[in-house]
C-alpha cells in the first residue's frame, strides 16, 4: 500500500487556482524530489499533504488514512508527516533539546526522561548533542535547520516533507543539511523534498517530478530527465538553476 | 515662601490611607482588565465568529469615550438604568477594569499577531493541537512581548485613579483635595501627594523592568 496518495487533489486560493488535479503516489521508502519555478504550487501542495492547507477538491490519503474520513483529522495525519521548512521555524524560546523534545511530551507523551532520550539520540545523529542546551539564536543556520530536521523525526513520521530545506542558508552551510538528508534517504526514509539542489537530486532521488502552474507537468527518473530534456520549459528551468 | 513640613506630617495618616486606597482600586483595576484583556485580545486575534465584534465594541466605547464620563456612568447612570447601586469603591475599581481591560486587549491582540506565523505552522506539523500551540509557543513568546506596553498600561491606570474623586471615592487625589481645604496650604498637600504618586509609579515600573530582564529571549 502506498504511504501517500493524492487524487485529483485542487487547491485554490479565492479564485486563484494553485493546484490543479494533482495525481500523485509516494511508495514507503521512496525519496521524491519536486522541482519547478517560483510561484509553480511546490509550497502550496506540501502544505497540503500536511494539511496546513485545507485541499479544495479531491482525495488525500496518508499512511492508510483518508483526510474528512470519519476518525482522521488532520492532526493524525500531521503526526505522520514531519515537515522541515525554508525559514527553519525553530521554537526561539527554548532550547534545540527542548525544540526536539516537544513533539514526544505533547504528541507521543512521553514521560519527561524518555522524550529527553529521544532528543538526545536524534540531535547525537544530526551531529549536534553538544550543542543541545542552546538557542536557536544562538546557532549557525545550518545547525539550526539540522535540529529542525531532528524536532521533525522525534514523532516518529512516516514520511518527511522538505521545502526548500537549504534555501535560506549561505552556500557553505548547505553541505552539513543535504548530507543529513542523504543519510536518511540511507536508512530508508520516505522524503519529498523541493530542492534546487540539482546534484543532491540527481544523487538522492528516486523519482524527480516537476511542476508548472500548479500541474505536475513531468516525472521520471532524474538522470533521465537531466539527460534527455523532455520539454522546453524544463530544459529552460534547468538552464535557470544552474546559473 | 517657606515650606510648612509640620503640615505634611500631620496629613500624613490620611495621605497613607488614601494611597492604600488608590493602590486597591490600582489592584483590582489592572487585576481585572488583565483577565478581560486576556480573553478579548486572544478572541480578537482569532477573530472568534460573531463574538469578535462584541469585543470590537466594546473597545471601540471605551476608547472613545473620556474615563470620567465612564465613571460617571457606572457610579450614577447605571443605578437610574438598570437599578444597579455600586459603592465609590467598587464602581471605582470596575470602571478601571474596564477601561484598561479594552487597552490591554489591544496590546494582547497586537502580541499575538506578531508572532511569526510559521512557529504554529511548525507547531502543528508537530502533530500539536491549536491549544497546545497555543499555550507551549504562541503564549509564551507573546507574553514577553506584552510586558514593555503592559507596565505603560499599569502606570496610566494608576494615574488615572485620581479622577474618582469625582465620584467621591476617598483615594489619593481626593485625600488632597481634602486636606487642601481643611489646612489651605495647597502647596505643602499637593508635593506630598505628587510625592506619593511618583513613589506607586516608579515602584511599578521598577517591577516591570524586573520581569523584563528575566525574560530577555526576544
Ligand atoms: N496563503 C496564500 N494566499 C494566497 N495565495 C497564495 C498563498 N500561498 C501561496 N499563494 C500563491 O500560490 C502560488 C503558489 O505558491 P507556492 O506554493 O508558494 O509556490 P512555490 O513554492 O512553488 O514557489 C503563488 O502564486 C502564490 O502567490
Ligand atoms: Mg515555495
Amino acid at each position: 500500500m502506498s504511504l501517500i496518495a493524492c487524487s485529483k487533489l485542487t487547491k485554490h486560493f479565492g479564485d486563484t487556482p494553485v493546484l490543479r488535479d494533482i495525481d500523485l503516489v509516494v511508495e514507503a521508502g521512496e525519496v521524491v524530489v519536486i522541482v519547478g519555478a517560483s510561484g509553480s504550487g511546490k509550497s502550496t501542495l506540501l502544505r497540503c499533504i500536511n494539511v496546513l492547507e485545507p485541499i479544495t477538491s479531491g482525495t488525500l490519503e496518508v499512511d492508510g488514512k483518508r483526510l474528512g474520513e470519519r476518525g482522521t483529522s488532520p492532526r493524525a495525519i500531521r503526526r505522520e508527516t514531519g515537515m522541515v521548512f525554508q525559514q527553519f521555524n525553530l521554537f526561539p524560546h527554548m532550547t534545540a533539546r527542548e525544540n526536539v523534545m516537544l513533539g514526544p511530551r505533547k504528541v507521543r507523551r512521553q514521560g519527561r526522561a524518555e522524550a529527553r532520550a529521544t532528543a538526545d539520540r536524534l540531535l547525537q545523529r544530526v551531529g549536534l548533542l553538544e550543542w543541545a542546551d542552546q538557542r536557536p539564536s544562538q546557532l549557525s543556520g545550518g545547525q539550526q535547520q539540522r535540529v529542525a530536521i531532528a524536532r521533525a523525526l522525534a514523532v516518529n513520521p512516516k514520511v518527511m516533507l522538505f521545502d526548500e530545506p537549504t534555501s535560506a542558508l549561505d552556500p557553505e552551510l548547505r553541505g552539513e543539511v543535504l548530507q543529513v538528508m542523504q543519510d536518511l534517504a540511507a536508512e530508508g526514509m520516505t522524503m519529498i523534498i523541493v530542492t534546487h539542489e540539482m546534484r543532491f537530486a540527481e544523487a538522492a532521488a528516486h523519482r524527480l517530478i516537476f511542476m508548472d502552474d500548479g500541474r505536475i507537468v513531468h516525472e521520471g527518473h532524474p538522470g533521465t530527465l537531466f539527460a534527455n530534456p523532455p520539454s522546453e520549459r524544463f530544459s529552460d528551468f534547468l538552464g535557470h538553476v544552474k546559473t | 515662601m517657606d515650606f510648612r513640613w509640620d503640615v505634611v506630617w500631620t496629613a500624613m495618616p490620611q495621605m497613607v490611607e488614601g494611597a492604600q486606597l488608590t493602590a486597591q482600586i490600582t489592584l483590582l483595576g489592572i487585576g481585572g482588565g488583565m483577565v478581560i484583556g486576556t480573553l478579548c485580545g486572544l478572541i480578537m486575534a482569532f477573530r472568534l465568529p460573531v463574538i469578535h465584534w462584541l469585543v470590537f465594541a466594546y473597545i471601540s466605547v471605551i476608547r472613545g469615550t473620556p474615563i470620567v464620563v465612564q465613571a460617571m456612568f457606572i457610579y450614577f447612570a447605571l443605578p437610574m438604568a438598570a437599578d444597579i447601586a455600586l459603592s465609590g469603591f467598587v464602581a471605582a475599581s470596575l470602571t478601571l477594569a474596564l477601561n484598561a481591560g479594552a487597552y490591554i486587549t489591544e496590546i494582547v491582540r497586537g502580541a499575538v499577531q506578531s508572532i511569526d506565523r510559521g512557529l504554529t505552522d511548525a507547531g502543528l506539523a508537530l502533530g500539536l493541537s491549536y491549544p497546545q500551540v497555543l499555550v507551549s509557543i504562541v503564549g509564551p513568546l507573546a507574553f514577553r512581548r506584552t510586558i514593555p506596553p503592559l507596565g505603560n498600561q499599569f502606570i496610566i491606570s494608576l494615574k488615572d485613579s485620581a479622577l474618582f474623586l469625582v465620584i467621591g471615592v476617598a483615594e489619593l487625589a481626593q485625600q488632597g483635595e481634602q486636606l487642601t481645604a481643611q489646612t489651605g496650604r495647597a502647596l505643602e498637600i499637593w508635593t506630598a501627594v505628587a510625592v506619593f504618586y511618583l513613589a506607586m509609579t516608579f515602584s511599578l515600573a521598577v517591577i516591570m523592568r524586573l520581569i523584563e530582564r528575566r525574560m530577555t529571549i526576544l
